[in-house]
């Protein structure tokens, strides 16, 4: 589903940072992968080349065989809705509701009412907050408001949801718990790309884990382990 | 709102040039209108011989008209102009005879053309039947008319490029504010696959929000001032004239406005797009 061919990311400036260096790697389908490693180790880069908000500076990253380092902008939002996105600051918009907040997904790419009517509450019960629709983020817990965000991202049914960092905000419990939404939806069929530094969360999870360090990767199992 | 005073000003000085020179113009034709050749006749000469005169001058194709005025009709015109006057009244009632003498009023299709009509007319073979031509000499007031409304525009030309490059320039610093004050709901839009018009579209919406706007204040505000300006310019004389023409085209220059500051609001928010809403 996704293919990293010996990606290589400079970021320009002063420093001219080396994020990720000959990078190579695949994930298939309804795979769950976590990536791990120190703060700069290229976990965000990796995530956000797969999502298209970064261009490799050399190096060609495959989404379903389609090299995505070369999409257009006017085919970009087409992309973004193949792709759920989830965030440690959750990226809710305070003035609206829960309901709301997910419906947006579904405005901003010109999805009907009626659309929205049927699609929304049935997300919002997948990941159990059925009875806060009509709560401000505000109103709710930390956990909570990662389920939002979590339903927000599954609303358009992408084939792959991006998790950067979705736990770094939460007490162990809550973390857990948007862990297991996440296999849930990984079980459903959804393939699920997480970058974490969290060892027990990692360890738990008994999963593929892709070691990064210096943006290289240094390890890849496919039960890993955390271990730097 | 600073962009949308600023609009409403550049709006202000392209619709004020635009109903001085619309003034202006009608000025110069209402004078223009008034001006003739008079051709008196010889108190001997024969109509027959003043109608031969009349059909060979209107085979000119510089001459708009010709008309005859006869003795009586001159002398009814006269009495007329001078109903008021019982003293000018008595006076020409007194003389047995018509004083007055019959005439040809000669217009031209343009004001130029008075020049070769007249010399045209001192060499003809009616010469001799002529007792005197009458050009009434506007060409003084043409050319203040003219020259009135060439500086007219060009300094009015002037003030509205200047005066749009600091509107361009305000509003779109406001909607460049705008953008930012909007990071977290576009960096979400783009997340969530909002199509490229989508996100730019509000922000477009705002700049000719800001065009419509300064439009309507502008033509409210500009009645006022062309009463007040208006005198100062073209001469109090022809100020009933403009107010009247002034509402005629009150529509045409809404319509201007609107065009024009819509078009400066939008380019304003291009601008602001394209330097800070990355997609």
């Amino acid at each position: 589903m996704i293919e990293f061919k010996n990606v290589k990311k400079i970021y320009s400036g002063a420093l001219n940072a080396v994020a990720l260096d000959d990078v190579s790697f695949r994930i298939e389908k309804s795979e769950f992968v976590s990536f791990v490693g120190h703060s700069g180790a290229g976990k965000s880069t990796i995530l956000k080349l797969i999502y298209a908000e970064e261009k490799p500076t050399s190096g060609e990253v495959l989404f379903n065989g389609e090299n995505i380092t070369k999409i257009t902008s006017r085919n970009m939002p087409y992309h973004r809705r193949r792709i759920g996105t989830v965030f440690q600051d959750y990226k809710l918009l305070a003035k609206k509701t829960v309901f709301e907040n997910v419906a947006f997904a579904l405005e901003v790419s010109g999805h009907t009412n009626k659309e929205i009517q049927e699609n929304v509450p049935q997300i919002l019960d997948i990941v159990g907050l059925g009875n806060k629709a009509e709560s401000y983020p505000h109103e709710i817990s930390g956990g909570e408001k990662q389920r939002v965000a979590i339903a927000r991202a599954l609303v358009h049914r992408p084939a792959l949801i991006i998790a950067d960092e979705p736990t770094g905000n939460l007490d162990p419990i809550s973390a857990w718990g948007i862990i297991q939404l996440l296999l849930k939806i990984n079980s459903l069929g959804t393939t699920v790309i997480l970058a974490t530094h969290d060892k027990e969360i990692v360890n738990n999870i008994k999963k593929r884990v892709i070691t990064l360090d210096q943006g290289r990767i240094i390890r890849d199992h496919s039960k890993g382990r955390y271990a730097i | 709102m600073a962009a949308v005073s600023i609009l409403t000003l550049a709006l202000l000085i392209i619709s004020v040039i635009l109903v001085l020179s619309i003034s202006a113009n009608l000025g110069l034709k209402f004078i223009q209108d008034k001006i003739d050749i008079r051709v008196y006749f010889k108190s001997d000469v024969e109509e027959t011989r003043i109608m031969a005169f009349r059909s060979e001058i209107q085979k000119y194709k510089e001459v708009k008209s010709a008309d005859y005025v006869s003795k009586n009709k001159a002398l009814d015109d006269f009495k007329a102009a001078n109903a008021g006057k019982p003293d000018i009244l008595k006076a020409i009632d007194a003389v047995d005879e018509n004083p007055l003498l019959a005439s040809v009023n000669i217009k031209a299709v343009n004001p130029e053309q008075y020049d070769i009509i007249t010399k045209s007319v001192e060499n003809s073979t009616f010469k001799d039947d002529i007792a005197s031509i009458n050009y009434q000499q506007y060409k003084l007031v043409i050319d203040r008319f003219n020259s009135t409304i060439k500086t007219i525009r060009k300094t009015g030309a002037f003030l509205f490029i200047l005066f749009s490059l600091i509107a361009i320039l305000i509003t779109f610093n406001v909607i460049r504010m705008t953008i930012f004050n909007h990071g977290t709901e576009i960096e979400i839009m783009r997340l969530v696959g909002a199509s490229n018009n989508f996100i730019r579209l509000p922000f477009v919406f705002e700049g000719v929000i800001y065009g419509c706007c300064a439009a309507v204040i502008a033509v409210i505000l500009l009645f006022p001032i062309v009463k007040i300006v208006t005198p100062y310019i073209i001469g109090s004389a022809y100020v009933k004239v403009i107010e009247a023409d002034f509402l005629r085209y009150l529509v045409f220059i809404f319509i201007a406005q609107l065009f024009v500051g819509t078009a400066l609001g939008i380019i304003s928010s291009l601008l602001a797009i394209r330097r800070y809403l990355k997609i």
